[in-house]
């Protein structure tokens, strides 16, 4: 070829450094959340969430601010004679619900594709952290029991079940050092994931469901284990879009199976094609089967994809 | 086709090395950039689909490689050098002469299919495929022919140096001079190989064919001292015979491409212009229309004063005719007069250059006259001109010094010591001393006449002197120079004009006051008409030029440059001896006025018309000969000797290689 060959931006699974993973701009960014994901579940479905909202538990388990529209009834007076604000006394409920975040850590969550200046971009392992202790801290504001877990083809780590928004730094610390690493088996880690947690609940499953097994085992085994699974598919746009030109030999970042091929705008375009169909697949798979389902393209920030999922509904209730 | 850069086995060795250098690295396997991809299973079905399409492939890369290939044998080709066999033939030295004259701006250039164009347009289209069709070898010079040969560029093989000396050839208002042609032809063409000489003309030229200069200049060139050794004692040759000797001898191939077609014209031929001497707020305009075709035409003559039509009228000229008409009377003008003739038939008219005339009228101005001892007859004619500022003195108060402060000076029966130093006019110039005076007197003869009379002078215009009776007249000793303007036929001069001390003057060799000439209307004419001469020539006004001469134009003294701005564009005049000297060549008003940094004086104004009328006969001529020697048409030259294949060549390549690689980056075949 007579051409001149620059060279390209390779698709990468270098480690990211995660230090800032969670500074305090992150974290201000989980107290809004945490406020504005209570107005959305207050508003839309008020006394039918299973919470302590309700006042019925005995146990004191936190306070928070009032709001209009709360059972005077559990505001603390003790608190307002003493500092003036008036806070609400929430207790826990005898069966309280059980959040379980399970993040994919295999190794096409780490891949970091060309961005269009031609620089490693986000991984979705990283986006997916943020996602998880986005989610995580809403359900701990929400005094739900919420575990965080990640697999690979099998269980990796598990952060146990605790409760509280104070206890959001222990889900950080757990989150922090997870690598990406290993293949994805939905079906085998789920299966696992199931035999060992007993108490129900909601599972919330964090991955990108490149499985070459098929993603649909994967949700099965939360579904027949009574499990409430939901579905956030993580979409680097940039792997919808891949900027390859020309011969290139694609090497898969999981099996270390390699292509030859050669890369035209004809080819891409069916590679479009087929990156569409195959998150069309899962999504109408996710409806067939009443699990809901949203695609997050992670060049959204994860506060706004976590709000767009809690108004779309489906995970608060 | 035939290399002449490096040989053929050259040429194949170099196809064949960076041939298989492209092959090889064609057969080469492309070390092809690895890219981690999350999920290789979703290229899997891309990639099956693809299969399909992989002959297509391997024929994009096999029609690569084969672009490649050509490419190498373009280049190595165009290092060849490769040339037609007929560009290798022995080079031409051609002389391309563009006649620019008037005739050639007739507008039967074209032809039938064509769109219309000067025949001046059409020598520089010729001239221009000659140039497209010279060969490696060959060189040509462009020249303007006009009243000159002027060559506009050198004698050169470049293509774009002979098309700009075509594009600088410029029409010009004068006849051709086919003698300057040939001696420019003659000049560059010695010793040159493959000499010939190309005239791009109608052949309406001005010398003819009576080339006696040429010819001699030519035999002085050439000929050894024997030859005119033996000249002079043979017959003497025709001057053309003697060109066309020349021609031959030195192997100069005479050429003539004919341009334009038999057309019809009407023309201005002449046009002249004078106030009358009694009111010079009314003119008297001399016009001569000419039909230079054969069928009859009307056309509509209008004059324009200062801008303004003063006149119009219709007129029929017969086929072939010449009509002259005057206008009297005509008032409204103050400098400028044109004339202009249109058809009105829808007649053809192929040379409109020749339509318009120009003319300036003097200024009316008071011309102050200085009168010496005036009799009573002359008084009372000098009242008649209102424009005259008459001052009278008598001999004893008459001083020369005077003379500054005056255009004219008349010496009524006294004549000074020394000539004056501005025009006079002498009426019976007699004085004691028999040599003083601007004559010897000699002696007087009774009762002479008016027989013979130079009608043409203007100081005899509007005058009737056949019958004046004149009791006496002196008789004088003439000098060279000095013209009789009457006399009788016995002998004795009755006026004489000539110059002294080089200053005109008229003399009356009769006393008037001794004839009946006072009682008679052509004695204030003659007054009036010398009065008007002296001071018209003293300011050194013409009513106009004729296009092909020298003009000698009065500026101001102190100026050392002017500038000349007319139709043709401005330009600088050098200054000599109080006279711009422009060679003119365009027919129009001209105006003069001093370069920057000068004394700018006055603007003077000038008009020129087309200077020779055979230019108006606008039908080409049907052959040219010079002596013997008959002009043949042009050596034909091939469309395709000029091309540079190798050029070619390499423009192919860097096409394809354009190509190759905006399809490459636009992923349209890889």
């Amino acid at each position: 070829m007579l051409g001149s060959r620059r060279p390209r931006a390779l698709g990468a699974a270098a480690p990211e450094d995660d230090g800032d993973l969670f500074d305090d701009d992150f974290q201000r960014k989980l107290d809004v959340l945490a406020l504005v994901s209570r107005r959305v579940a207050s508003g839309r479905t008020r006394a039918e969430r299973r919470s302590k909202k309700t006042g019925s538990g005995i146990e004191f388990a936190d306070h928070r601010e009032y709001a209009p529209g709360d059972d005077f009834r559990t505001l603390d007076w003790n608190v307002y004679q003493r500092t003036g604000r008036l806070l609400v006394r929430l207790f826990e409920e005898e069966e309280d619900l059980s959040v379980y975040v399970l993040l994919d850590q295999s190794r096409s969550m780490g891949v970091r594709m060309a961005t269009a200046r031609g620089t490693p971009g986000t991984s979705k392992l990283r986006y997916g952290k943020q996602l998880a202790a986005g989610l995580a801290y809403v359900a701990l504001a929400g005094l739900d029991r919420v575990s965080v877990l990640s697999f690979s083809s099998q269980m990796e780590e598990r952060l146990a079940p605790t409760r509280g928004k104070n206890r959001i730094f222990r889900v950080f610390d757990f989150l922090r050092p997870l690598r990406a690493d290993g293949q994805t088996g939905l079906r085998d880690a789920l299966r696992t994931f199931a035999a060992q947690n007993k108490r129900r609940g909601l599972a919330i499953l964090i991955s990108d469901l490149y499985d070459p097994a098929g993603f649909e085992e994967g949700i099965d085994q939360l579904r027949f284990a009574k499990f409430e699974p939901f579905v956030l598919h993580l979409v680097d746009p940039a792997e919808a879009e891949p900027r390859l030109h020309g011969d290139v030999r694609l090497v898969d970042t999981e099996t270390g199976e390699a292509r030859d091929l050669t890369v035209t705008p004809r080819l891409l375009q069916r590679y479009r094609a087929a990156h569409a169909a195959y998150r069309k697949r899962i999504a109408d798979y996710c409806g067939e089967k009443h699990v809901p389902y949203h695609a997050l393209p992670i060049d959204v920030p994860f506060d706004d994809a976590i709000l767009g999922v809690l108004r779309r509904g489906g995970l608060v209730r | 086709m035939s290399f002449t850069g490096l040989g053929t086995l050259q040429v194949l060795g170099v196809l064949g090395g960076f041939g298989a250098g492209v092959v090889v690295l064609y057969l080469l396997k492309l070390r092809r950039r690895q890219v981690l991809v999350p999920f290789v299973p979703l290229w899997e079905a891309v990639l099956a689909e693809k299969q399909s399409t992989r002959l297509f492939a391997q024929l994009k890369r096999w029609l690569s490689l084969l672009i490649a290939l050509a490419v190498v044998a373009a280049l190595a080709t165009a290092l060849g050098d490769p040339r037609p066999d007929a560009a290798l033939r022995d080079g031409r030295t051609l002389v391309v002469l563009l006649d620019a004259s008037a005739s050639m701006q007739a507008t039967d250039g074209a032809e039938p299919d064509e769109a219309p164009r000067s025949r001046l347009d059409a020598a520089k289209a010729r001239a221009r495929l000659m140039v497209r069709e010279l060969g490696p070898d060959d060189r040509m010079l462009v020249a303007q022919l006009d009243a000159r040969a002027t060559p506009l560029g050198p004698l050169s093989g470049e293509a774009k140096v002979l098309r700009d000396a075509i594009d600088a050839v410029r029409p010009v208002d004068v006849a051709a001079d086919l003698r300057a042609g040939l001696r420019l032809a003659l000049d560059v063409l010695r010793d040159q190989p493959g000499p010939e000489l190309v005239l791009l003309s109608d052949g309406r030229l001005a010398a003819g064919l009576d080339l006696g200069e040429l010819g001699q200049d030519a035999a002085d060139a050439e000929a050894a001292p024997t030859e005119e050794t033996e000249e002079d004692e043979a017959p003497p040759l025709l001057a053309s015979d003697r060109l066309a000797g020349a021609l031959r001898d030195r192997g100069v191939r005479l050429s003539w491409e004919r341009l334009g077609r038999e057309g019809d014209n009407v023309a201005l031929g002449a046009f002249a212009v004078r106030r009358y001497p009694l009111d010079k707020s009314q003119s008297e305009v001399l016009v001569e229309l000419i039909n230079a075709s054969d069928a009859p035409a009307e056309v509509e003559l209008e004059l324009l004063g200062d801008g303004q039509s003063v006149e119009v009228q219709a007129l029929t000229l017969e086929g072939g005719a010449r009509l002259r008409r005057f206008f009297r009377n005509v008032a409204g003008i103050d400098a400028r007069l044109e004339a202009r003739l249109r058809r009105t038939d829808g007649g053809g008219d192929v040379l409109p250059a020749d339509d318009r005339a120009y003319a300036m009228l003097p200024p009316r101005r008071r011309a102050r006259v200085l009168v010496v001892e005036p009799g009573l007859y002359l008084q009372a004619a000098l009242l008649l001109d209102e424009y005259l500022e008459v001052t009278e003195v008598t001999q004893a108060s008459y001083d020369p010094a005077d003379e500054g402060s005056h255009d004219v000076v008349i010496y009524d029966g006294w004549v000074p010591l020394r000539p004056p130093a501005i025009p006079a006019l002498y009426l019976y110039p007699t004085s004691d001393d028999p040599e003083r005076g601007p004559f010897v007197v000699t002696g007087s003869v009774d009762a002479p006449y008016f027989d013979r009379l130079e009608r043409q002078h203007p100081l005899l215009r509007f005058t009737a002197l056949r019958d004046v009776n004149v009791a006496e007249a002196l008789t004088v000793e003439l000098r060279d120079g000095d013209r009789v303007l009457a006399r009788d036929e016995r002998g004795p001069p009755l006026l004489v004009a000539g110059r002294r001390n080089g200053q005109p003057y008229a003399a009356f060799l009769f006393d008037p006051d001794a004839s009946d000439l006072p009682l008679r209307g052509a004695w204030p004419l003659l007054l009036l008409n010398a009065v008007d001469l002296f001071a018209q020539e003293g300011a050194g006004f013409v009513s106009s030029f004729r296009t092909g001469e020298s003009w000698a134009l009065p500026v101001p003294p102190s100026a050392a440059q002017v500038l000349v701005a007319g139709p043709g564009g401005e330009r600088r005049v050098p200054v000599s001896e109080g006279r711009a000297v422009v060679a003119g060549e365009r027919a129009g008003f001209h105006t003069i006025r001093a370069a920057a940094g000068a004394d700018a004086g006055p603007t003077l104004t000038v008009a020129a018309n087309l200077g020779a009328s055979p230019e108006s006969d606008v039908a080409p001529a049907p052959s040219l000969t010079v002596g013997e020697l008959r002009a043949e048409a042009p050596s034909a030259g091939s469309d395709d000797v000029r091309q540079e294949p190798w050029a070619w060549r390499v423009l192919f390549a860097l096409v394809v290689l354009a190509a190759e690689w905006l399809t490459y980056h636009r992923r349209v075949t890889v």
